[in-house]
Parts: C-alpha cells; sequence; structure tokens
C-alpha cells in the first residue's frame, strides 16, 4: 500500500512541478536510496561503497542501504537492474569497466547491453600493473620483454578473471611488445598473491593496489596510466618505457536511462563530495580517484571500447 | 507406501537423464570451459551405466520405502513451489503470512481437527513470529524482501 | 612477550569482554540460521565497526566469526541441517544421537569440542604463523588440483551403502558448479538461454535445499516433530562433566582433528568446509569401531566441530602474514584491516604488534566465551525445538529457510533453485543418493577445475602438458595420498562386499 502511495505523491507532484519548473525534483531525494553492489561483500567495490555511505547519507539527507546481489562476476545484477529499476533515482548500481564492455560481446547472453542506462560518475580507477616477486630475475620490463622473445609462452602471468582489465591489456602489451606470453586467470586477488609469494608464476598482471599492498615482497615493473601513480612513486609507466598502454578497472555508479537530469547531478555532486573525503584514505592504498560525469563518461567507454573490442572481437 | 523399484536401475537413469538435460541443450563453449565440465559427463555416465548393468546382474535394493503419508508429502512440496510463486506477486509479508497460516492449519489436521478456536489461539504467535523475523531481515539486515502488491 | 601482556590487559577492560560477549552471542544466532553465513555476518556488522577503534572493531568481527562458525553445529544436531557448510560432518553422528534422545550430549559435546579447537587455533596462530605462512603459499594450481582430489576421496566413506551412488551422486555436484560462468575463460555455460542463471549454484543454497528440505518433507508426511519427546529425554541426560571426561579421557580423537583442521585451513580457497569432513573421515578411519560412526558416535562430533573451530584462527595465518584470505569471512577482515591502514605483513606481528595480538587473544577469549553461552543458549534452542510442535516447526523453518536463502544474494531464483534441488534431494535420498556427495562435489568442484585448467595453461611449452600436475615434490606427494587414501578405503570394503554378496542395503538409522 504503502509504495502504490508513494507513487501517486510522486505523480502528482510531478504534475504540480509542470507549473513550478523543476523544483519538484528540487525535492529528490525524500526517501531511502538502495545501492547495488553486484559483487559479494569484502571485495573493493564493496568496500568502497562502505566508504561511501555515511558521506553520501549526509550529503542527501537520507539513509542508503548498500545491498549486494553478487553472481556470473556482476551480470546479474546488472540484467536485472536493466529490466526492472525505476528510473526515479531511488535505485542506483555499482557499474565497472571492463566487466560492462566485455561481458556483452564475449557471451552468448549477458543479459544486458554496455550502454542501456546512464551511468552517473566514475569515481576512481584502478590503473593495471606488471608486478615481479623480490626474487625474480626481472629487474625492469626490458628484461622481462627480451625473455620473452628468446622464450615465447614460456612466462607465465596471473591475472584476475579471463577477459577482465587485467589479460585485455597484457593482450595489448603483448601486440605491443610483439612477444608471446602466457595469461592465467584466477579468481580474485586473494589467490593472485599466494600465486606470487609461491612462485607459481612468473609474474601478475593486476592492478596497482596490489603493488601497494606487497610493497615487500614485490617489484612493479610498469603501470597502465597516463601518469606515476601517487601511491607507487618509483613505479614506471608503460608509455615511460615506449609502450602506449593506458587501461585498468574504472568503478561507477548508473541509474537506469529516463532517469531526471536534475536526480542525476544531485548524485554526481554527492559522489563527487564523498570521493573528495575518502581520497586520504584510498590514494595511498593505490587508487586513482577520478570524477568522470556526463559526456566524459562516453569519452572513456568509446575509448577503451576501441582499445579492447578488437581484442575481445578477435578472441569470438 | 512401499514402492518395488530397482534403485540401482533408478539411480543410473537419474544420472544419464540429468547428463542429457545438462549437455544437450548447451550452447557453444569455448575449449577452456568446456574441457573439465565434459569429462565430468563422460565420467557420470561412465558411472550411472555401470550402475544400471549392476541393477540388472545383482541388484541392491529393490524397494523404496516414503515413511508417513505420500499426500501430506506431495501437497507440502506443492505447498511451498506456490508459497515461492506467490512472494513475487503479494510480496514476502503476506504470502509468508498465509503460507505459515495453511501449512500449520494443514499439518496440525493429522492429529485432531482443529477448531476456529485453536486457530484464533494461533494468531499471536504466527503473527508474533513472521513479523519478529520480517523485521530483523528488512531492518537490520538490510535485505530487500520483495515487496509485490502490498508491502 | 612483553606485547603480549600489553595486548591481554587491553583485553581484559569491561568494554572488551562486553564486545566479545555480544558479538559472540550475535554470532551463534546467525550461524545457527540456514541461510546466513559467517561471511554475511560480518558484512552486515561491517559499517558498526568504522565508528569502533581498529582493536575494537576487530574484536567484535572475531567474536562474530568464532560464534557463528560454532553455531552450525545447533542446527545440525537438532534438526539436520548444517547452518555453515563448516558443519556438514556434524550431522553425521550429532543428529542420529539427537534421534536417540541424546541431543544436549550432542550439543555439550559440539561446545567442548568447540571451545578446545578455538583455543589450539588461537595458539597455533600466536606460536606458528609465520612459519605456517610459507606452507600456505606452496600450494599452487596443481597442488589445488589435487587436494581437491583428495577430498573427492572422501566421498567413498560418505556413501555408505553403495560406492557406485556415492560417486554418481559426486558427479552430480560437480557438475552443478560448473552451472554458471567458467572460473578460466570466462564464458556462460549451461544456463539454458536464461541470464540470470549467470550467478550459477551457490553452494549455501545447494546445501540449504538439500539437507532442510527432504527433513522438513520426512517431517510432514510423517507428522512428527524433529526429535523425540521430552519424557524420553529425561531419562538420557548425561553431566557436561562426564561428557568432559570423555572427550579429555581419550584425546586422540580431539588431538588429530584439531592438526587436521590447522593444516587444511592454512590451504587458501579450501578452507573450513572441507576440515570437518576430512576430520570426520579420519577419526572414523582410525577408531576402533568405525561401524558405530553415522549412528550416533560421540566421536564423530568431537572431530567434526573441533576441526572447523580451529579453522577460524587457522585461516587467520595466510591472511595476517601475507594477506591471503584463507576462508571467504576473512576478505572481510582484510578489508577491515587495510580500512585503518594495517597493512598485512609481519610487521603487523612486530610493529603493530599490540593491536594483532590483541586481536588474536580475544578470539580466544571469544572460543572460552563459547562455552557459557553455547551451554546456554544449547539448552535454550534445544528446549524450542522439542516443545514445539511439528506442525509449528515445519512453517518456521521453511519460513528462516527461504529468508536467509533469498538474503544471501537478494535473489528469488536462488529460492526455487534451493527447492527443486531439496524435492529432487528427498527422492534422491530414497533410491540411495545421499546429500553429502552431492554437497561435496559442488565444493570441490570448482577448486579441482580452476586447478587444472590453470596447470594445463601454464604448461603451453611443456611436450605433455598434463605432466604438470605432478612437476613439484608437493604435487607428487598429494597425489601419493590421494592414491593411498582411495585404496585405504576401498580395499576393506571391497573384501567386506566379497564375503557379503548379499547385503541389502543399510538405512543408517534415518527412518523412525
Amino acid at each position: 500500500m504503502k509504495f502504490t502511495y508513494k507513487k501517486l505523491v510522486l505523480a502528482m507532484t510531478a504534475v504540480a512541478a509542470v507549473g513550478l519548473a523543476g523544483a519538484a525534483h528540487a525535492e529528490y531525494p525524500e526517501d531511502d536510496i538502495t545501492y547495488i553492489i553486484p559483487f559479494d561483500p569484502g571485495g573493493e567495490s564493496d568496500v568502497t561503497a562502505r566508504f561511501q555511505e555515511p558521506i553520501l547519507e549526509e550529503e542527501l539527507g537520507v539513509s542508503v542501504n548498500v545491498t549486494h546481489r553478487p553472481g556470473g562476476g556482476g551480470a546479474v545484477a546488472w540484467s536485472e537492474f536493466q529490466n526492472s529499476a525505476e528510473p526515479d533515482g531511488y535505485e542506483i548500481i555499482g557499474v565497472n569497466i571492463p566487466h560492462i564492455i566485455g561481458q556483452p560481446i564475449q557471451r552468448n547472453n549477458a543479459g544486458y547491453e554496455t550502454d542501456n542506462w546512464r551511468i552517473v560518475t566514475f569515481f576512481h580507477s584502478t590503473p593495471n600493473a606488471l608486478i615481479v616477486h623480490n626474487d625474480s630475475p626481472y629487474d625492469t620490463l626490458e628484461d622481462l620483454v627480451e625473455d620473452a622473445k628468446e622464450n615465447p609462452e614460456a612466462i607465465t602471468l596471473g591475472g584476475s578473471g579471463t577477459y577482465s582489465a587485467n589479460h585485455l591489456d597484457m593482450l595489448r602489451f603483448e601486440k605491443e611488445a610483439g612477444i608471446d606470453l602466457t595469461y592465467i586467470p584466477f579468481s580474485g586477488t586473494g589467490p593472485l598473491k599466494g600465486a606470487l609469494e609461491g612462485g607459481h608464476v612468473a609474474g601478475i598482471f593486476n592492478y596497482t593496489m596490489l603493488g601497494t599492498e606487497m610493497a615487500d615482497s614485490v617489484k612493479v615493473l610498469a603501470v597502465a596510466s597516463e601518469e606515476r601513480v601517487k601511491a607507487l612513486p618509483d613505479a614506471p609507466t608503460f608509455k615511460e618505457q615506449g609502450y602506449d598502454i593506458v587501461g585498468g578497472a574504472y568503478r561507477g555508479v548508473a541509474v537506469p536511462k529516463g532517469t531526471p537530469d536534475e536526480v542525476v547531478e544531485t548524485l554526481e555532486a554527492a559522489f563527487a563530495e564523498a570521493n573528495r573525503q575518502i581520497a586520504e584514505k584510498q590514494e595511498p592504498l593505490g587508487f586513482v580517484m577520478e570524477d568522470i560525469t556526463g559526456d566524459e563518461v562516453d569519452e572513456v567507454i568509446g575509448m577503451l571500447r576501441d582499445a579492447y573490442g578488437p581484442i575481445l572481437e578477435e578472441a569470438e | 507406501m512401499i514402492l518395488r523399484l530397482n534403485t540401482d536401475i533408478a539411480a543410473g537413469t537419474v544420472g544419464l537423464v540429468f547428463a542429457a538435460v545438462l549437455w544437450l541443450p548447451r550452447e557453444e563453449i569455448g575449449r577452456l570451459s568446456i574441457i573439465f565440465p565434459r569429462a565430468i559427463l563422460v565420467l557420470l555416465c561412465l558411472i550411472a551405466v555401470a550402475l544400471i548393468v549392476k541393477g540388472v546382474i545383482r541388484p541392491g535394493g529393490r524397494q523404496v520405502e516414503i515413511t508417513g503419508s505420500p499426500r501430506r508429502l506431495f501437497t507440502v512440496i506443492a505447498g511451498f513451489f506456490l508459497w515461492w510463486g506467490l512472494v513475487e506477486v503479494l510480496g514476502f509479508l503476506v504470502t509468508t503470512l498465509v503460507a505459515f497460516f495453511a501449512l500449520t492449519w494443514y499439518l496440525a489436521r493429522v492429529e485432531t481437527r482443529v477448531t476456529w478456536q485453536r486457530l484464533l489461539k494461533w494468531t499471536p504467535v504466527i503473527l508474533g513470529l513472521v513479523i519478529v523475523f520480517y523485521l530483523t531481515f528488512k531492518e537490520v539486515l538490510n535485505v530487500r524482501l520483495p515487496t509485490g502488491l502490498f508491502f | 612477550m612483553d606485547m603480549l601482556l600489553e595486548a591481554l590487559a587491553s583485553l581484559l577492560t569491561f568494554e572488551s569482554v562486553i564486545t566479545v560477549l555480544v558479538g559472540v552471542s550475535a554470532g551463534l544466532f546467525i550461524g545457527a540460521m540456514p541461510g546466513l553465513t559467517a561471511t554475511m555476518a560480518l558484512a552486515v556488522l561491517l559499517p558498526f565497526t568504522f565508528s569502533m577503534e581498529a582493536l575494537q572493531g576487530l574484536i567484535a568481527l572475531g567474536g562474530v566469526y568464532m560464534g557463528s562458525i560454532y553455531g552450525g553445529a545447533f542446527t545440525a544436531i537438532l534438526i539436520n541441517t548444517p547452518g555453515t557448510p563448516s558443519s556438514i560432518a556434524t550431522t553425521f553422528d550429532g543428529y542420529p544421537m539427537a534421534r536417540q534422545g541424546r541431543a544436549y550430549e550432542a550439543i555439550a559435546a559440539a561446545t567442548i569440542a568447540s571451545v578446545a579447537g578455538g583455543i589450539v587455533g588461537v595458539i597455533f596462530l600466536l606460536v606458528l604463523a609465520p612459519p605456517l605462512a610459507r606452507w600456505a603459499v606452496a600450494f599452487g594450481p596443481s597442488e589445488m588440483f589435487w587436494v581437491a582430489m583428495l577430498g573427492l576421496t572422501l566421498v567413498a566413506s560418505l556413501s555408505s551403502d553403495s560406492l557406485l551412488k556415492g560417486l554418481l551422486g559426486g558427479c552430480i555436484g560437480i557438475l552443478l558448479s560448473t552451472i554458471g560462468v567458467s572460473p578460466v575463460g570466462g564464458e556462460s555455460r549451461f544456463i539454458f538461454g536464461y541470464p540470470p542463471l549467470q550467478g550459477g549454484i551457490e553452494l549455501i543454497v545447494a546445501l540449504i535445499g538439500l539437507f532442510v528440505i527432504p527433513e522438513l518433507l520426512t517431517m510432514a508426511a510423517e507428522g512428527r516433530g524433529a526429535l523425540p519427546g521430552q519424557t524420553e529425554l529425561r531419562k538420557k541426560e548425561v553431566s557436561i562433566l562426564s561428557i568432559a571426561r570423555r572427550i579429555f579421557g581419550k584425546p586422540v580423537n580431539l588431538i588429530r582433528s584439531c592438526l587436521i583442521g590447522q593444516i587444511i585451513a592454512i590451504i587458501p580457497g579450501a578452507g573450513g568446509n572441507v576440515t570437518s569432513l576430512v576430520a570426520y573421515n579420519e577419526a572414523r578411519r582410525f577408531s576402533r569401531d568405525p561401524k558405530s560412526f553415522g549412528k550416533g558416535n560421540v566421536d564423530g562430533v568431537v572431530a567434526s566441530e573441533s576441526s572447523n573451530n580451529v579453522m577460524v584462527a587457522g585461516s587467520m595465518v595466510p591472511l595476517l602474514t601475507l594477506g591471503i584470505p584463507g576462508a571467504p569471512p576473512d576478505a572481510i577482515i582484510l578489508g577491515v584491516l587495510l580500512m585503518h591502514g594495517l597493512r598485512p605483513g609481519l610487521d603487523l606481528f612486530t610493529e603493530s604488534g599490540v593491536l594483532t595480538n590483541g586481536f588474536i587473544l580475544s578470539m580466544g577469549m571469544a572460543a572460552l566465551l563459547l562455552l557459557p553461552v553455547g551451554l546456554l543458549g544449547g539448552r535454550l534452542i534445544h528446549r524450542v525445538v522439542i516443545r514445539t510442535p511439528y506442525y509449528f516447526l515445519v512453517p518456521s523453518i521453511a519460513m528462516v529457510t527461504i529468508l536467509g536463502t533469498f538474503a544471501l544474494r537478494n535473489s528469488l531464483l536462488d529460492v526455487g533453485i534451493m527447492l527443486i534441488l531439496g524435492t529432487a534431494g528427498y527422492f534422491l535420498r530414497l533410491i540411495g543418493i545421499q546429500p553429502a556427495p552431492i554437497v561435496l562435489g559442488l565444493i570441490l568442484g570448482g577448486i579441482a577445475e580452476e586447478g587444472y585448467v590453470q596447470t594445463l595453461m601454464a604448461a603451453v611449452v611443456d611436450p605433455i602438458p598434463w605432466l604438470r600436475l605432478l612437476h613439484n615434490p608437493l604435487s607428487m606427494v598429494l597425489a601419493g595420498m590421494v592414491v593411498l587414501g582411495a585404496a585405504t578405503t576401498l580395499v576393506p570394503m571391497w573384501l567386506a562386499r566379497k564375503g557379503l554378496l548379499d547385503r541389502v542395503d543399510e538405512d543408517d538409522g534415518r527412518s523412525p
């Protein structure tokens, strides 16, 4: 009963707003907001959302409930969201690149489309990084490339998932450098640390966070960002070493298509403020804070789609 | 109720049917993804065939026993599925209250006739139980329970 | 040593003790509910710990973790339903005991075993963490494959009446685990063109379905409660002291189970789901009277519950030293550590040693508090289960089951999968396919697949790729153990079969 009543009120205020030009939407938000995380609790998306939760609540003045809907590497939640969420801004969902680019291309039926929603903002990114253990014979990226030229396919690099950001950028690196490596997918970063510490892989192609978390025992050979990452000042970028590879995972939030602009703007501002406050906690961990909104969202997606698309099509 | 059934042959058939259900409608799957399930499917079929052969030559159990009343068994199974199906339509709270009452009434009838007075006496207990769990999950654990038409 | 004392001092405040107490009680309640896992308990608690100091927050989480793993034992014993995957083996003997009117004895034994296990785990963690961590990372893809195979040899002993049916169940379980997105390759498999199935079949969902639903259906069909009434019970009540004397009087079983728990807990990925099964299996193998297992032997309960509580602190070894979560709930503890600026590594034991030791000791305290909380809570829950007439019990358990299954992933589809598997499980049990091998296959299928495919991928340059599976001493030893384990279970079985050709299937005391 409550639900339909509320809808009625919303509809009526919307009608009233025709005369008052936007005044009704200035009311947003007036109800609890559900923030869906399409992954398991404890992951980076979850931890970030937990950081944001109190700040968002303060900024928006309503309570923000983080709930999990894991499954299929995010696809279950995304397909459900695109099919059933109301475009009123009371349901928002975490989105990740390259997942939302890769899965629809690669799977027979992922159940959702890359563009079938409105992405509010990408609030941070985690650039890829090529990391080897301290005991590794490679001290620089060049050492690794030379060895790979002599022994094609013999060097094993671990990463998280197949056709993930890690995998795709490693494939780009292979092309750029003209070498053949062997990629071994692991499920998540936990097992990757073990694989590196235990010497089960020659190196890992993962995110910068692992480089900072394991700072005592690893060497970061290259980072796939435009500039050096604050948390790893000594780690050179791929670009510095002559390989044009910039990429990684971007995390953001989306609302259904057709959500009013005012609502999106309110959310944008709240997330930007959240970012400002958690930067000091997340930057030392290796995250790169971003504030990608509006048209820039399409640019980023377009850029990465151009970079990854051909590789994905090839794999098909 | 005791049914005459060669359990070895039955189990083997179940295995083969399960394998067929997975294997036949499959879509195209890459080599890396199919290598492991295919090996297990082959293994499953071998075991199933072995069971059927054993069932013919040297059967193990020849009968199965459904303890209690089969009619109650199937009614309760149907009830559970109905409960699940209605959650989406009526919402969790309403469906659960209805299902709880119905199941309690149905199962209590086994012992004695259920009078209106007894049903009334249960009402506060059932209401309390369902609402406590509903609120705990909704408010404390932050679970978004299906709302349906009402709550 | 100073640090240890300092940590102990900071722990013995009124505030800390209350935090642990509340944590343990909350964890116990959550663990006892089918569907609510330790991971979920920790995730829900997480926002509350933000406002606390680092130590206080960690203490609370440690208490909840310990309590929830133990809480699973209650439902395992009382209604044949493991509340968490780590208490599957507790049902094997715990429920038969309860059916014989010895429920309280089983609960008390489980409590004492859990306390002992919890404390042993803490001691291991305090004393041996750094060397044990080396052992943890020794397990690469090929080793994990063998670990999974080793786990699968348990199928042989889990299938009491027919080995073939047990293997069939195991295969069905493994295949169920392959539904959804493949761990290596990333494609969707066996989803019948239905996108929501990409989420696959979650272990807990299958666990609840296969264990709870058949039990509920049996209760409904037979028109009886889970346990015999109270009058029968009184006669057989045993004092806690005598149970304790029985457990500690012959400590071999307890010590063995704790060691197994510790060794397996450290292997990342295998975790607590398997520890109790392995410990149970070994307890039976070495018992003088293996036939009594599965019919209400208290040693089975002790083995299962002591080993899974060792796992709580045990799985922290790779977490605290290397940042590798040994079990799913550990991922959340890692998040809290990072949030408070604590990086896992040896620094954690030196620089921030007071905090780390405080956390570890608090888990020991949580284990100790299980004794009063568990015995009291156990008595309460036991009484509720016995006094409640079955026509209330069936819908109540069904409601909690549906809620728990739904809450796990906010998925109504999961509830449907749970019901379908449960109904199928009821009929499969009739024809001799038990739920335990299916669940075991489901647990180990993913681990085996990942290990196998990763190993083969790494071996692209080798002339014979699958030889990689045996490329180092550890994997060879593990492979040897698989062969040995299979042989020691199969050979006696074969011999028995030869002598007893016309053996009729045993109905292990489940029907009344």
